[in-house]
Parts: structure tokens; C-alpha cells; sequence
């Protein structure tokens, strides 16, 4: 960024605010003697008793076959963590933190709602940028574009899009955005795609 | 030919016989056969010759005869003529080396040391365009000159200084410029240099920054660091550089090199850690202004980190032998600035400008106590307004961290409760807010609403800072906190991942440190108070509470306490008649254990109490329920016995020599008498619940130092415990029985008597091939004594892998099986058989076992192979067990060997994994787990080019792919979940390049291609569709995989520069 910061001083969300998926912890280990924190702390306790011989079969397969059954479908929260990872071209800040993606702001639709038996989703991003006349809000929507079309499957329709009343000109990005041609010449462009790779570095 | 003749015509191609032709017209001289005037005549003819070459091998003629005599030979006068005549001469070759040899002898006087310097300062030019190795002999010479006459050179003054500067002037070399370095700090230092700052200045500075980089095998190891050391040092000598060092140096962060940008950093702290502070002071304000860009809009890091560095020490010069604060001091005027600059910043604490000004005024608060009240006067009460004021929870918690920053600022500058360092007589400045701060963290912690979990833990942090600051808080205070956080603790529902528990129990854990008192008033007695008496198995939150009271259990008093009390309430349960579930004990037991695994047990004055309390009471007490003679089952559940055990092993370890010796003679009568217990071994009636008494006896045994006397013979207890462990017996029982057998023979076992192992183990193999079945008892017997012998590389080992390596090809299914299985048990670290228990474990077993076992199984899956292929037709029996059964003893091996030794053997060892991963059956999921989990450190510690090298990647990836697929048609889980992320884990460190090998890309990049190009697209193909797996796990990995094709596989690799 040889220019001119656009925003230099902007609003930091802390990390441990963002939103997150609780998982339950995996039980399996604690089970035993009932604690994770033993279990963890004096890790030879669960180790040591593995007998491999008798334990062989059950105890990869038992926790999965119960689990193997339960489908887990691409929600909000997966696509949020996707995309709050990418770093801001300006700050080495992630989009989480800075706020210009949030999880309120995602959506998912089925792409075809007269057919229900359709595979096809639609994911809408709204983004929001940090300062109203950000010039690189398109940059910012082109990375979270890409990013969604390296990481989704065939099957999901991507529609990013700056949230309205947020930028100056916003009708005109979106149209940019949302144009297939217009963003096919972009990722041809060297540069361009050069700090998008940068911007993804971050993504985990 | 004269001895000059000879040595002029050798010295240029053999300087051993010239020195010894030296050396042998000193000896003359000393002799008398000859002597130092007719030497000093024999030159006449040479030395005035036109051409310097011939003058130059005549001085050094000289030069070498005087250096080849004693050192105390000549006579004052001779020294001063040959001085003068090596002055007059000095722009001749060997004159330097000669006057150097010289100016060492004792009669060598100050008179002749000026003359040398002048002559050396005089002829400045010449010596200049010399070489490299006689420069270095020039500035050697004043360099000694400077070490044994300093005197003389200091009275020449700007002679000397002005001389030095000139000779050295245009010096490139980084060998020389060290010498020249050196000398020069002593003139900035010592000499009145007044008249010649600047010439002496630019002198050095023209070498600022200093790019040199060492050749490659340099043998004179002079880095690029050590000249910048010696730079540093120069340019940092004297205050009257600052005027042009400063500013100088503060125009070089303009540069947009990090690195000279660092260095310039460097010299900066430097100079400001050795000018006086009169100097600092004039120029703090400018630094500041200059460097604050630095921190404010951070590049990297550690320029930030440099920035902040310089105005701490600033600030620390600046505080020095101030006593007194007031708005005069140069102190204070350089503060100025800097806090209302923060002031500004921090008016919206949660932006990010924010955070470097906390930087700021955290590393200028905390280098003196005068520096942090400076601050605290001006900073805190706005921040304590803002807080007030403002209107949102980030806002807030943006202001509670920058106040800890401050927190911790205090700390560094007034202790915490133990720190040794002397308490300052200065006051805390914070000590005006105290109540405030109480308040403000008070509400924050206790009276947010509870999903608010991030502010809330910064409350805590800040008054856990607070809590611990040296003679801040009063005792009260500190007890407030406490009780918050038990409150917190015991009565507050879990939100999320309670990571406010987490931060609670690691602050009562610190504050034990400090205030031991205060938790052992507070917080035990609550805690206590809510271990049940027994478990109803209802209400299990007991286990909470005894995870924290193991948590902040660090402080001795604390700990002393914990476990008494638990020892207690055990003794307690074990009397009761309805005990309620064994998880209660079983817990308990496992609290102690953990303390005591945290604690140096061999000086705890309390160990003859836990040798009484825990081996003796608990042992006999195990005895007596295995007997039935106890009023409950406690102790004869195996889980119970397993942690009892645990703790009896670490307790008797520590024992001393005489207690040990008890504890051998009762490892089997488990300290009960005769009527009470009747011991298992030996016994023909022996219930489960006697057997299980085992686990207690291993353990006590694993403790016991290997010289122990066992209170029986080996020839009697081998054979009474392998009969045992090959009899079937509870899990528990029998892996205890086990370890026993392992234990007897691996520590016990003298070597002469190794013998006896052997035999049982040839006892227990198959006979003959009719009789292939064994039971599975016996397999793991014969494993175990196989790895109890080949721990210790005992004479047979190759032959007991040889008979192992045999059960997998027997025709009976189910023994083959158990038997591939075995192979984990070998090499894998056991806690009892462990070095911590004095186990025989030699250095080279496992590569022993990996280097026997490789070629013996690719050389058996090779026969399979191809006795499959040829005799398909041919009705031979089908044994499909036997190829599987290799492959997983194989993987078993794998998973218990350091990669290291995998390595060499990778193109054996390849097509073998490749073949485990086209085991497509249920069944072989962990031998694919363990084949993924070891390429996966093959692909980690070396890329994909090993891969290459044995011609593999294709198929390897195939088969990854082929792993990741998950198959919603199959009925049967072929590749569940967590193969399917390894193996997509697996192609992810495929594209990543190696971790170490720091040079790889740049081979890649001379015009290689990746050789991951060719299956590009067919991964990159594959994997969108496994983009779509029902598990979000996979396609995590997934993600993280194709990321990693697109972004390092590139079609074309020069497109990245």
C-alpha cells in the first residue's frame, strides 16, 4: 500500500468477542476418570491403559459411528469463519475484527425455492465497510468472493454484496461484484490478484 | 652466498627455511660469532636499491634475525638505533613487523614509542595502499602501541588523534576495521577531542549501517554483528557526538530498509544509554517526535519494540538521581509531549491507535517511580472520566486494559508481595485511586451481565494485577477479589467455554503464591465445604471443585492442607457401609496425584506421613477388601486401585533406601499379615478380586530401585506370573499382571539368568504348525516378554522378532490378527516400564526392532505378492489375513518409532504404506490411520521431494484422494471421518513446503517445476467435491487442502516474483 491509508484509525473488535462455534468438547477421553482437566493434566493416565490389543477395534470407531450418522450441514457460522480470517488490504487486521464481515450479515438460501428437491444454496455475504467512501471495498468484496468460491462446493451460488446505507457507492460496487465478467477480468488482473493472495494468507 | 643472499631468495616461497636461517645467524649473534652491526652492514648493498621489493626483503631479513633472538639480548642502545632505523625505513615491507617485535622488549622506551607513532602518522599515504595483511600489521602495532604506551600517544593529543583518523581513512577491510573500531573508542573516550568532533564523527559514521556479509567458510568468523557492535560503540562514546549522531541516525529510519532502520534503532538506545543525560535531554523531545511514528503506524514489530525500548530508556536516564518531582525537570518536560499524545489516542480507547499508545505509556511508566507518577498525574483521572462517560461495554473494557497496562507498568516498578527486590521508599502514585479502582473492577467483574465473558475477564486480569502489586491493596481488598472469585466458581452456570472459570482459577492459583493466607482462609473452607460426604451419583459437581483446589494448591501450606484433608475424607469413605460410586474415592485419589505429581516429593518433610497414610494404611487396606474383610468394595474397583497405585509408585520412589527395602518385602503381602491376606502368587484359588490386588503390587514394584532384594526367587516368581498372565483374568488384572512379568524380567532380571525368560517364551510359541492357535493371553504374554528383553537388547532379540514376525503368517485368522496387533505393544512407552521407574531401556533397541523387522516383512508381503499372482489358478489355501496382518504389525511398529529413524528406509517403506492404504475394508481403519499419521511426518519433516525421488506421488496421491471420498451409498464406514481429515491433512503438507529446509523454494525456483504439477488438477478436481462432506471437520481440511494446491502448486512459478 504505497498510498494514503483510507481509514488509519479504525474500530478493533476483540478476538474473543467474535462470534464462535461451542463445540462439545470430546468426551471420549474425560470419560474414564470423569474430568478433562485431569485427563489433560496427567495425559499418561489415558494413554498408558490403552491396551492395544483388546482396545484396537472400538476405540477409533466407537466415538465416529454415532457421530458418522450425524449430518452437519454448511451453516452461518461455517461460512463466517471461512471469511472473518481474511486480512483487510489496509490493516493486518482480520475482516472479523474490523467488523466488515459479521455473522448477522450472512445468509443461506436455497437457490431454487420452487424446487425443493434442489441442491442448490445461495450464500449471501453483506459487507460493511469500515469507512463509507472506502475505495477498496471492492477489493475486500473480490477477496471474500474468491475465497468462498476456493472453499465451497459446486453446489452453492456466492452473492457478495456491501450492506446497504453503508457506502457512498455502494449500488455501484455491488454492481461490479455481482457482474461475472467484470469480476473474471479482475482475478486475470496480476496485481490485483496479487493482494487478494495476500489478503487469504491469514486463512486458517 | 651470503645468509642475506639465501633468505632473500627463499623468503618468498618458503618461509620455514628462511626462518630457520633466521634463526641460525641469531644464534651467531648470540655466540659471538658474529653480531648485530656487521648483520645491519651486511644489508648496505640492498637497502638503498631502487626497487622496493629488494629493499623490502632486506628489512625483513632484519626483522626476522631480531625476532629470532631472546627477548631480553639487546641492549637499550641497540633497540634505539634499530628503532630509528626501522622509523626511517617503515615505508620499506617488514619494517612494521620489526618495529613491532620491538616495541615488546622492556627497554623499549616512550621517547621511541612517539618516534614510531610519528613515523607510522607521517607516512599515513603510504602505509594506506598497502595490503589487506600488512595494514593489519600496521594497525596491529598501534594497537599495542596503544595498549603498552598509551601515555605517550594521549600527550601527542590531535596529533595522534588526527594521525590515527588519517591512516585509517578509506579502510575496507572488516578484519582491519575491527582493530581500527577499537582503537578509535579509545581516543573518543579517553583524548580531549574537542577540536576534532566532527572529523572523528564522520570517521567512523561513514560506515553507518553496515551492510558487510561474510563470505561463505570466512576463517576469521567476523559476523556482520560485530562490526555493528564496535560501531555502536564508537559512535555511543562520547555525549559530544550528539549533535551529529542523533539527528543522523534519526534521518536513517526515513530509510526503507528494515534493517538499516534497526540498527540506526540500536545505535539510537545506545547512545542514549551512554551520553550524559544533560545530552538526553536535549534531544529527548526530538527523538520522541521522530520515533513516535515508529510505534504509532508499527511496519513490524520489532521496530515498534526497538522504538518503545528508546523511550523507555530515555525516560530511565532522564530519572536519574531525580528525587524530587516537579513540572521542571527535564523528566517531566520529556513526558510532556508523550502523554498528552496518549491522552489523544486513548480519548476512543478501541480503536486501533489505541493500542500502541498503551505500548507507550507502559514502557515509559515503568523505568522509574518517578517516570510513573509523572504519568499517572496526568493520565489516569481522564481515564477514569472517560470510563464514566462511556458509552458502550468495548469502550470500556478498551479503558480497564490500558489502566492494567498501567498495572503492570506499577509492578515492574515497585514489585509484586514476593519479590526480593528492596521496597521503594517512593510512593505509588496509584494509591490515590485505590477505591476507585476497587469499585471500577469490583462492578465490571461482578456486576456485568454474564455473557459478557471478554470484558469481564479483563476486570479480573486487572485486578488480579492489582491484587498482587506490592503493598497496594489492603489484605480486605485482596480478600474482596477472592471471594469474587469464588463466587464465580462455585455459583456462577457455565457460559460458553467458561473461559472466566478458567481465568478465576488461574488468579486464585496466582494470588496463592502471594497471599497464601488469604486462600487458605477464603477460599479452602468453601470449597471444602462442598465435597460431599459420599457420592450420591446424582451431583457429580465435586469433581469441579477438586480440579480447582488441585489448581491453586501450589503454595506448600495450601498443599500440606489439601491433602490431609483428602486423605480424611478417603479414610472416612473407606469406613462407611454404603460408599455410594467408586468415582468419588477415585477422584480424590486422583487430586492427590496430581499434587503430588507438581511437588519434589524426595524433600517434603511429610513423606514418612504419605509412606504411612497412603502405602501402608491404603495398601493393607486394598488387602483386606480383596479378602472381604473391609466394610465396603472401594478398593477393589480397578480404576480406584489403578490411581491408588499410581500414587503409591510416586510416594515410594522418593522413600529412602531403608523404607524401600520395607516396601520390597511387602510388594505381594501388600503389608497385611498372614490371616488377613493371603498373597496371590503361589496361590492355586486366587478370586478375581484377589487378582486384582496386582495392580497394587506392579506399582509398588516399578518404584523399587532395580538392586532391590524381592522377597522371592526369579526361578519362583517368573513361572507362577506367566502362568498367570497367559490365564484369561479381567483387562485390568491382566494388563497389570503383565506389566509385572515385563517388570520382573526387564529390571529384576540379572543377566546371567536371562535364560530363564527365553525358555518361558520358546514354552509359549506354537509347536508345531497343526497346533497354529494360541489364545490371545498368550500372544500378549509373548509380546510383552519380548518387549521387556528387547528393551534391554538382551542377546536374543533378534531371534524373538523372528519367532513374532512367524504367528503373522500362521493359518489360523485370529492369531495372525492379535498377533499384528502385538507389534504396537513393543517399542510403545509405557508408563510403568518407563525410565521414571528405573525400567532397562537401551538407546538403540528401537532402531534395532525397526532396522530387523522392515526388511523382514517387505520381503514377506514381496512372496505374497507374487505367489497371489502366479498361482491364482492353483487351489493353494487362500490366507487374505496374511498381507493385512503384516501391513498393520508394520504400522504398529511405525507408530511408536521417532520418524528420524524412518527415513533412510523410505524407499522400502513407501510402496508398503502405499499398499495399507488400499486396504479398503472396515476393519483396517486404524492401520490406515497409523500408515496416514506416519506419512504425514514423512511429508512434514521432508516434502514432497523424498516422495518424488522414489517415484511415488501419483499413486500416493491417488490414494489420498481415494481415502478422502466419503461414499454415501455404502452401508459400512470404509473411510470414516478422522481418515478422511488425515489423509486431507496429508495433502495439505504435500503443497506446503518443508518447514526446515529453508532453501528448498529457492531450488524449486531455479526453473524446477513443483513436482506436484502433473496431478494439479485432478486434486484440485477431487477435492471441490469433497468440499461437500456431510462432516464439517473433513471439509475444514478440505478447505485448508485446496487452499494450499491453489496457492502453492502455481502452474508457473517464475509468475510469483
Amino acid at each position: 500500500m504505497a498510498s494514503e491509508m483510507q481509514n488509519s484509525n479504525p474500530t478493533i473488535l476483540n478476538t474473543a468477542d467474535l462470534p464462535t462455534r461451542l463445540r462439545p468438547s470430546v468426551s471420549s477421553k474425560s470419560s474414564t476418570y470423569g474430568s478433562e482437566f485431569f485427563a489433560s493434566a496427567l495425559p499418561s493416565l489415558t494413554d498408558g491403559a490403552l491396551d492395544p490389543i483388546s482396545d484396537y477395534s472400538e476405540s477409533p470407531s466407537d466415538s465416529e459411528s454415532d457421530g458418522e450418522l450425524m449430518e452437519e450441514p454448511i451453516d452461518e457460522q461455517e461460512i463466517y469463519d471461512l471469511i472473518s480470517t481474511i486480512n483487510d488490504p489496509e490493516h493486518p487486521i482480520s475482516l472479523g475484527a474490523l467488523a466488515v464481515v459479521s455473522l448477522p450479515d450472512i445468509a443461506i438460501k436455497p437457490a431454487l425455492p420452487d424446487v425443493p428437491e434442489s441442491l442448490l444454496q445461495t450464500v449471501t455475504v453483506l459487507i460493511t465497510p469500515t469507512i463509507t467512501h472506502c475505495s477498496l471495498a471492492t477489493v475486500i468484496g473480490l477477496g471474500v468472493r474468491v475465497r468462498l468460491e476456493q472453499s465451497l462446493p459446486p453446489r452453492f451460488r456466492v452473492d457478495v454484496q456491501i450492506k446497504e446505507g453503508t457506502h457512498s457507492t455502494a449500488d455501484e460496487v455491488n454492481k461490479q461484484l455481482a457482474d461475472k465478467e467484470r469480476v473474471a477480468a479482475a482475478l486475470e488482473n496480476g496485481t490485483l490478484m496479487g493482494v487478494i493472495a495476500k489478503m487469504l494468507e491469514t486463512c486458517q | 652466498m651470503s645468509a642475506l643472499q639465501t633468505f632473500m631468495l627463499v623468503v618468498d616461497h618458503d618461509k620455514q627455511e628462511a626462518r630457520q636461517i633466521a634463526e641460525r645467524i641469531a644464534q651467531d649473534i648470540e655466540s659471538k660469532k658474529t653480531n648485530l652491526v656487521e648483520v645491519v652492514q651486511s644489508l648496505g648493498e640492498y637497502i638503498n636499491d631502487d626497487d622496493p621489493l629488494l629493499r623490502g626483503k632486506a628489512v625483513s631479513y632484519l626483522t626476522a634475525v631480531i625476532k629470532a633472538l631472546p627477548p631480553r639480548f639487546l641492549t637499550r642502545q641497540q633497540v634505539q638505533v634499530l628503532t630509528t632505523f626501522f622509523c626511517d625505513r617503515i615505508e620499506d615491507a617488514g619494517a612494521v613487523a620489526g618495529v613491532e617485535t620491538l616495541q615488546k622488549h622492556d627497554r623499549f622506551t616512550k621517547d621511541m614509542a612517539e618516534e614510531v607513532a610519528r613515523a607510522l602518522f607521517e607516512n599515513f599515504n603510504t602505509l594506506q595502499s598497502r595490503a589487506q595483511s600488512q595494514r593489519f600489521q600496521v594497525y596491529q602495532l598501534l594497537n599495542e602501541l596503544m595498549s603498552n604506551h598509551r601515555a605517550v600517544l594521549h600527550e601527542m593529543g590531535d596529533t595522534s588523534l588526527v594521525g590515527t583518523v588519517d591512516l585509517m581513512t578509506g579502510e575496507k577491510d572488516p578484519r582491519n576495521l575491527m582493530l581500527v573500531f577499537s582503537i578509535l573508542k579509545v581516543i573518543m573516550v579517553e583524548w580531549d577531542i574537542s577540536n576534532h568532533v566532527e572529523l572523528l564523527f564522520d570517521s567512523v559514521y561513514n560506515y553507518f549501517p553496515i551492510t558487510f556479509r561474510p563470505p561463505p567458510n570466512d576463517p576469521y568468523g567476523i559476523t556482520a554483528q560485530d562490526l555493528k557492535d564496535r560501531l555502536q560503540d564508537c559512535i555511543s562514546s562520547s555525549s559530544s557526538f550528539a549533535p551529529h549522531s542523533i539527528p543522523a541516525l534519526l534521518d536513517k529510519l526515513d530509510s526503507t530498509s528494515q534493517n538499516v532502520k534497526k540498527d540506526a534503532l540500536n545505535a539510537l538506545i545506545a547512545c542514549i544509554n551512554s551520553y550524559s543525560p544533560d545530552t538526553v535531554s536535549k534531544y529527548s523531545i526530538t527523538i520522541w517526535e521522530t520515533i513516535k511514528f515508529e510505534i504509532l503506524n508499527a511496519q513490524e514489530e520489532f521496530l515498534s519494540n526497538l522504538s518503545l525500548t528508546a523511550l523507555h530508556d530515555i525516560a530511565k536516564r532522564l530519572s536519574e538521581g531525580v528525587t524530587q518531582i516537579s513540572d521542571q525537570l527535564p523528566l517531566a518536560q520529556y513526558l510532556r509531549p508523550i502523554t498528552k499524545e496518549c491522552n489523544e489516542q486513548l480519548r476512543e480507547p478501541q480503536q486501533k491507535q489505541a493500542k500502541p499508545a498503551q505500548e507507550i505509556l507502559k514502557a515509559t511508566s515503568k523505568a522509574s517511580a518517578a517516570s510513573f507518577s509523572l504519568i499517572v498525574q496526568v493520565v489516569v483521572a481522564p481515564l477514569l472520566t472517560l470510563y464514566q462517560g462511556a458509552d458502550g461495554i468495548t469502550k470500556q473494557r478498551a479503558l480497564l486494559e490500558t489502566l492494567t497496562q498501567l498495572f503492570e507498568s506499577a509492578i515492574t516498578v515497585f514489585g509484586e508481595w514476593t519479590s526480593r527486590t528492596p521496597v521503594l521508599s517512593a510512593e505509588n502514585p496509584l494509591l490515590e485511586f485505590k477505591d476507585q479502582f476497587s469499585e471500577i473492577f469490583g462492578q465490571a467483574l461482578m456486576g456485568t451481565v454474564k455473557e459478557e465473558v471478554s470484558f469481564r475477564i479483563s476486570a479480573l486480569k486487572g485486578f488480579l494485577r492489582l491484587s498482587t502489586l506490592r503493598d497496594y491493596f489492603h489484605d480486605s481488598e485482596i480478600g474482596l477479589f477472592v471471594q469474587y472469585l469464588n463466587e464465580i466458581l462455585l455459583k456462577e452456570e457455565s457460559v460458553g467455554r467458561d473461559e472466566l472459570k478458567k481465568e478465576a482459577i488461574a488468579a486464585l492459583a496466582e494470588i496463592s503464591k502471594h497471599q497464601p493466607r488469604l486462600i487458605m482462609d477464603i477460599t479452602f473452607p468453601a470449597f471444602v465445604a462442598t465435597l460431599p460426604d459420599s457420592d450420591d451419583g446424582v451431583d457429580t459437581s465435586y469433581m469441579k471443585t477438586l480440579e480447582i483446589l488441585a489448581q491453586i494448591s501450589v503454595e506448600k501450606a495450601i498443599f500440606d492442607t489439601l491433602v490431609r484433608r483428602l486423605l480424611n475424607k478417603l479414610s472416612l469413605l473407606l469406613q462407611r457401609d454404603q460408599p455410594g460410586s467408586a468415582a468419588y474415592p477415585r477422584a480424590i485419589l486422583l487430586t492427590i496425584y496430581y499434587v503430588m505429581s507438581q511437588r519434589k516429593l524426595e524433600e517434603d518433610p511429610g513423606l514418612e506421613m504419605y509412606y504411612d497414610k497412603i502405602v501402608v494404611t491404603m495398601s493393607r487396606s486394598a488387602a483386606l477388601t480383596a479378602s472381604g474383610k473391609a466394610k465396603n468394595s472401594i478398593l477393589s474397583d480397578p480404576t480406584v486401585l489403578d490411581i491408588l497405585g499410581r500414587l503409591c509408585n510416586i510416594v515410594v520412589r522418593s522413600l529412602p533406601r531403608s523404607r524401600q527395602d520395607e516396601v520390597a518385602k511387602n510388594v505381594y503381602t501388600l503389608f497385611a499379615s498372614a490371616d488377613e491376606f493371603q498373597p496371590v502368587l503361589f496361590s492355586q484359588s486366587a478370586t478375581e478380586n484377589q487378582q486384582r490386588t496386582m495392580i497394587l503390587s506392579t506399582y509398588l514394584l516399578a518404584g523399587l530401585p532395580t538392586d532391590s532384594t524381592l522377597p522371592h526367587s526369579m526361578s519362583d516368581l517368573l513361572p507362577d506370573i506367566v502362568s498367570r498372565s497367559i490365564s484369561k483374568t479381567e483387562p485390568a488384572t491382566q494388563l497389570a499382571i503383565l506389566r509385572h512379568t515385563a517388570l520382573l524380567v526387564n529390571k529384576f532380571l540379572p543377566k546371567s539368568e536371562l535364560s530363564m525368560a527365553t525358555a518361558l517364551f520358546d514354552s509359549l510359541l506354537p509347536t508345531s504348525a497343526a497346533e497354529s492357535q494360541i489364545s490371545a493371553e498368550t500372544i500378549k504374554t509373548l509380546f510383552w516378554l519380548s518387549k521387556s528383553l528387547i528393551l534391554r537388547l538382551a542377546p536374543a532379540t533378534t531371534k524373538i522378532l523372528t519367532s513374532l514376525l512367524s504367528l503373522l503368517s500362521s493359518p489360523d485368522e485370529t492369531t495372525s490378527t492379535i498377533a499384528a496387533r502385538g507389534f504396537a505393544i513393543l517399542l510403545k512407552d509405557d508408563d510403568v516400564l518407563s525410565p521414571t521407574n528405573g525400567a532397562n531401556i537401551r538407546l538403540l533397541s528401537k532402531q534395532r526392532v525397526f532396522t530387523t523387522l522392515i526388511p523382514l516383512i517387505s520381503a514377506n508381503i514381496r512372496e505374497i505378492n507374487t505367489t497371489s499372482n502366479n498361482d491364482a489358478a492353483r487351489a493353494a489355501p487362500p490366507k487374505e489375513h496374511i498381507k493385512p496382518a503384516h501391513l498393520t504389525a508394520l504400522s504398529g511398529i511405525l507408530s511408536t518409532i521417532s520418524p528420524t529413524l524412518v527415513m533412510p528406509e523410505l524407499p522400502t517403506l513407501l510402496p508398503l504404506l502405499l499398499q495399507s492404504l488400499d486396504l479398503q475394508t472396515e476393519d483396517s481403519q486404524a492401520v490406515r490411520a497409523a500408515t496416514l499419521q506416519t506419512l504425514a511426518v514423512i511429508i512434514r519433516e521432508s516434502g514432497v521431494t523424498v516422495i518424488e525421488e522414489c517415484g511415488h506421488v501419483q499413486s500416493l496421491v491417488t490414494r489420498l484422494l481415494k481415502t478422502a471420498e466419503h461414499n454415501k451409498k455404502q452401508a459400512a464406514v470404509v473411510n470414516g471421518p478422522r481418515l478422511r481429515v488425515d489423509a486431507l491433512r496429508c495433502l495439505f503438507l504435500l503443497a506446503q513446503a518443508p518447514t526446515d529446509a529453508g532453501d528448498a523454494p529457492a531450488v524449486a525456483k531455479a526453473g524446477k517445476l513443483s513436482p506436484l504439477l502433473p496431478v494439479r488438477n485432478q486434486v484440485l478436481r477431487s477435492l471441490r467435491f469433497v468440499l461437500d462432506d456431510p462432516k464439517r471437520d473433513v471439509r475444514k481440511a478440505a478447505v485448508d487442502a485446496r487452499g494450499a494446491w491453489l496457492r502453492g502448486v502455481d502452474e508457473a512459478p517464475e509468475d510469483e516474483d
